[in-house]
């Protein structure tokens, strides 16, 4: 019995071998020889994504990526249009623009907006739209008033808990903590929408906030709201915009495919759309340079030269300048307001001074120059130079001078000890920095740091937490100094970053406090044109930059590897997929027989 | 021994019971909040409150493990937080068959190559064709598994590129019908399954190198050979066959490895298997999918371990269970 079945397997292993072996061989012949993949991947455009989608669903995606795919799949009420001169959005209807287009600004078609004009009122308490009355929904469905009304009542159903209610802040209702939507959002006809606020709101804010992307009632009004993040619809959207959803595989690949019956403004021109999910970055990199992907997004500065060495069909795309790297330093004691509520300064970082000192000590060109090279800029403060109409392009970054540093140390009493380290009054200047493990330009940046730090005497440890430990410290204000960024808005709204009432401002980290940046915050949003808070975000960045509650370092350019077949591509801080819809791709010189 | 097998599975109830309750509270007392990413500027504070509701993480923790448990009993593992409110068993039941793909590849590739070398290590002793693969094994088997895939890639798919890169299968291979679909398929798994495969062989192969020349010197073997009988039919039926009998009860054990190995794997070549389902759900704090793997991960080593026992029980007659 057992030899028999001995017998019986034995010729067949090596066989099964050669089979595998031939097949393996066979299946990497025929796919880099025909033209099957290459003909399909003329018309498809691929972008690589560190993670999945969340939801396809404008009122709880919460992701960058899912937001990007709404966005080509839902319809919106108003066209934003960035304008790189001055750093400010504009809004469009059909029919009319919030102020007119500049010329560097990349406009895009006014007919992709469901709005064909506005009306602000003239105590600025309501808006009104116009709707245009020939869009539809894929369905057939026309897209009335009522399914913007339906889908504002989803973004302010607490159940549902939409990540964009804030949006609902000022309509009738929100400051006695429930927006009255009966009140707050009329609907007369199937054309006319109208928003009412309980205060009066500047008109650039208003479009803002009321713009939200709508989503069809008449699909959604059965799904009760605690099943609406279930709900499978999620799975198959209806929206109107120039894509349509085609299959979407869950943690590998999304694939959209240009709508046909699209009129918001006309079906996308690349015919198919692939999002596909690549966890690892060296991953990414490798797919860009092989070509069987066509957008990588943040690439790393020392990966450039390689990439375009090896393959010149790739480019680098740099973006700018919306995220910044800083030193946070302990403003406050936080023990003793944890403990008591009431503030004392912080025994090493609560002196103004001493924070300028630390400034001037860090060589931040240097961590420019060794990180990010021409993709780095030395910042000021939070305000980015990109947003032109408030930028105050007079204030000079304070130098990397080291004798000033001690200089400013020794006038506060920081006196070297025996041991080489600075002491004041028998404390010793020596503290823990932290940062999140895994991001090597911060892992530079500290090094440098402490280094910087010990040839003016102060002892600086250094220790990386894994994200969410850190992050988790730095919410309940546990540590002294660490080392992190922001990716600022295109509005300016720095309240929650610095406003006084460390209760309400949930990211004023350091507990910097500073009751004229509140009073300038407040009257900058009271002015109904951005522009004219000019004179106060000038102000704002020169008391940010004398006190240094934290130490800005640098402003960091995005890079994006795009492939050469991309054509039309116009990237700017508004996003990397900005005029996605005017992209074309250049056929692939394989295909021509 | 159907009685054997009832009763290990009966303890291993409670065991994996065990386990759950242990992960079910180490989790929730590590830090980290799976509401975090919505606690940033420009989304109202409210919103994180309102998450945490809908997940059930404001009730006391004896409350949630009640809950929970309940849930479990019913066959309820509930709902992905950083999935879209998927169930879990959902991502499971999607993640598992690419994650045993790879293993069940891996396993076999695993046997046949480690079993091969062994063997001829073994038969040419102190050879330097024995000497080689010794060396060669051991530079594999201690190399980091990511690294190893990391410059598989470099080499095979970036330097010369016959294979690809990353995923499961080509832009458009649903095209292909069905046999083209699972040659592209078979293509893509090449790089990664060499990658495991090749540690796990070449731990196998010393395995059986060494049972190899125990048997080699036994009275029988000697026996057949003054018998008459081709080296072949000695080594191949006569010694082989005793000589696997300790490496039979590998393939039980070697599951768990295969499994953490495929961790790696399915992370660099973007696989949405089990490993990186964990990995990032263990990142994102999504608590029931944490803790859903966790008992597919338990009840796959139990099993394992049930499978190596019950198979030396087959393969040797002298063990009775």
């Amino acid at each position: 019995m057992t030899k028999k079945s001995n017998n019986r397997i034995r010729p067949f292993l090596p066989l099964l071998l050669l089979a595998l072996v031939t097949l393996l061989t066979a299946c990497s012949k025929s796919n880099r020889k025909d033209g099957l993949s290459a003909s399909a991947k003329d018309s498809t455009l691929v972008i690589s994504m560190l993670a999945d989608a969340d939801y396809i669903n404008p009122v709880i995606g919460a992701s960058v990526t899912s937001a990007n795919i709404t966005g080509l799949i839902y319809p919106t009420l108003l066209q934003n249009e960035f304008d790189p001169e001055t750093g400010l959005l504009n809004y469009v209807a059909m029919e009319k623009k919030l102020r007119p287009s500049s010329p560097k600004a990349i406009g895009r078609s006014p007919k992709s907006a469901l709005a064909r004009s506005w009306t602000m009122a003239p105590d600025h308490l309501s808006i009104t739209y116009i709707l245009r009355n020939d869009a539809k929904w894929d369905d057939g469905h026309p897209i009335t008033s009522h399914d913007f009304k339906f889908a504002y009542r989803m973004y302010g159903n607490p159940v549902i808990a939409s990540p964009r209610q804030q949006a609902l802040a000022e309509l009738v209702g929100a400051d006695r903590g429930q927006v009255d939507f009966d009140k707050a959002i009329e609907t007369p006809d199937d054309t006319t929408l109208i928003f009412r606020f309980f205060k009066p709101v500047p008109e650039y804010i208003a479009l803002a906030h009321t713009s939200m992307t709508p989503i069809p009632e008449h699909i959604w009004k059965e799904v009760k709201p605690q099943e609406f993040r279930e709900s499978k619809l999620n799975q198959k959207p209806i929206g109107a915009g120039t894509y349509r959803l085609q299959a979407w595989n869950k943690q590998q690949d999304l694939i959209l495919t240009s709508n046909k019956s699209c009129i918001l403004p006309k079906p996308g021109n690349i015919k198919r759309i692939m999002f596909r999910v690549v966890p690892d970055y060296t991953v990414r990199l490798g797919q860009l340079q092989t070509g069987d992907v066509d957008v990588v997004e943040n690439i790393k500065p020392e990966d450039f030269v390689s990439l375009t060495k090896t393959n010149s069909s790739i480019d680098v795309k740099a973006i700018g300048l919306k995220v910044y790297d800083y030193v946070g330093w302990m403003n406050i004691d936080q023990d003793y307001f944890h403990k008591t509520g009431k503030f004392r300064p912080h025994p090493l970082f609560g002196s103004a001074a001493v924070r300028l000192a630390l400034t001037h000590a860090i060589d931040r060109q240097a961590i420019i120059d060794g990180f990010l090279g021409d993709y780095g800029v030395l910042c000021n403060t939070d305000i980015s130079p990109s947003l032109k109409w408030a930028y105050d392009d007079t204030i000079k970054p304070h130098a990397f001078d080291q004798s000033l540093a001690v200089k400013l140390l020794e006038k506060e009493g920081w006196l070297p000890g025996a041991d080489g380290i600075r002491q004041k009054n028998g404390k010793r200047f020596s503290f823990t920095l932290y940062s999140n493990a895994g991001n090597p330009r911060r892992n530079y940046a500290c090094v440098v740091i402490q280094q910087n730090l010990k040839e003016i005497g102060i002892d600086c440890k250094i220790e990386f937490q894994e994200s969410n430990v850190f992050f988790e410290n730095l919410h309940n204000r546990k540590i002294d100094a660490w080392m992190a960024g922001w990716s600022i808005g295109l509005e300016i709204d720095p309240m929650d970053v610095w406003g006084s009432d460390l209760e309400k401002s949930r990211f004023n980290f350091p507990g910097y406090i500073n009751p004229r940046i509140d009073q300038l915050c407040n009257l900058a949003k009271s002015k109904m044109r951005p522009e004219e808070a000019r004179s106060y975000w000038i102000e704002y960045q020169k008391i940010l930059h004398n006190d240094q509650p934290i130490t800005f370092l640098y402003w960091i350019k995005e890079t994006q590897g795009f492939n050469k077949r991309i054509q039309g591509a116009e990237l700017n801080i508004a996003g990397t997929f900005y005029n996605i819809d005017d992209w074309t791709l250049k056929p692939s010189p394989r295909v021509a027989p | 021994m159907v009685k054997y097998i009832l009763k290990r599975l009966l303890i291993a109830v409670p065991l994996i019971f065990g386990v759950l309750t242990l992960t079910f509270f180490i989790i929730r007392l590590a830090p980290g909040d799976p509401a975090a990413f919505f606690i940033q500027p420009g989304i109202s504070p409210k919103v994180a409150e309102q998450i945490r509701a809908q997940y059930g993480l404001n009730d006391p923790l004896p409350v949630q493990y009640v809950k929970w448990l309940g849930n479990v009993l019913h066959g309820d593992f509930g709902r992905s937080f950083s999935r879209a409110q998927q169930p879990v068993l959902e991502v499971i039941a999607e993640s598992l068959p690419v994650t045993m793909t790879i293993a069940i590849l891996t396993l076999i590739a695993n046997f046949a190559f480690g079993i091969v070398i062994g063997v001829i290590s073994a038969v040419r002793q102190n050879t330097f064709l024995d000497r080689f693969l010794t060396v060669t094994a051991l530079f594999f088997y201690s190399m980091p598994e990511f690294w190893f895939a990391l410059m598989m890639i470099i080499l095979f798919a970036l330097k010369f590129p016959l294979f690809p890169v990353s995923g499961l299968n080509e832009v458009g291979a649903e095209n292909y019908g069905t046999f083209g679909f699972v040659l592209d398929r078979i293509w893509h798994l090449a790089l990664p399954v060499t990658v495991l495969s090749i540690n796990g062989a070449a731990g196998i192969a010393r395995y059986v190198r060494g049972s190899m020349l125990e048997v080699i010197r036994q009275d029988y073997i000697r026996t057949a050979r003054a018998k008459g009988l081709s080296e072949r039919a000695v080594i191949l039926k006569h010694a082989l066959r005793n000589a696997l009998l300790p490496v039979v009860t590998l393939m039980g054990s070697s599951l768990p490895f295969i499994f953490s190995g495929a961790l790696f794997i399915e992370v660099i070549f973007a696989f949405p298997g089990m490993g990186r389902v964990t990995v990032e759900a263990i990142f994102a704090r999504d608590y029931p999918l944490i803790i859903a793997n966790t008992f597919v991960s338990g009840a796959l080593i139990v099993l394992g371990n049930l499978l190596s026992d019950v198979l030396y029980a087959v393969v040797d007659p002298r063990i009775k269970l």
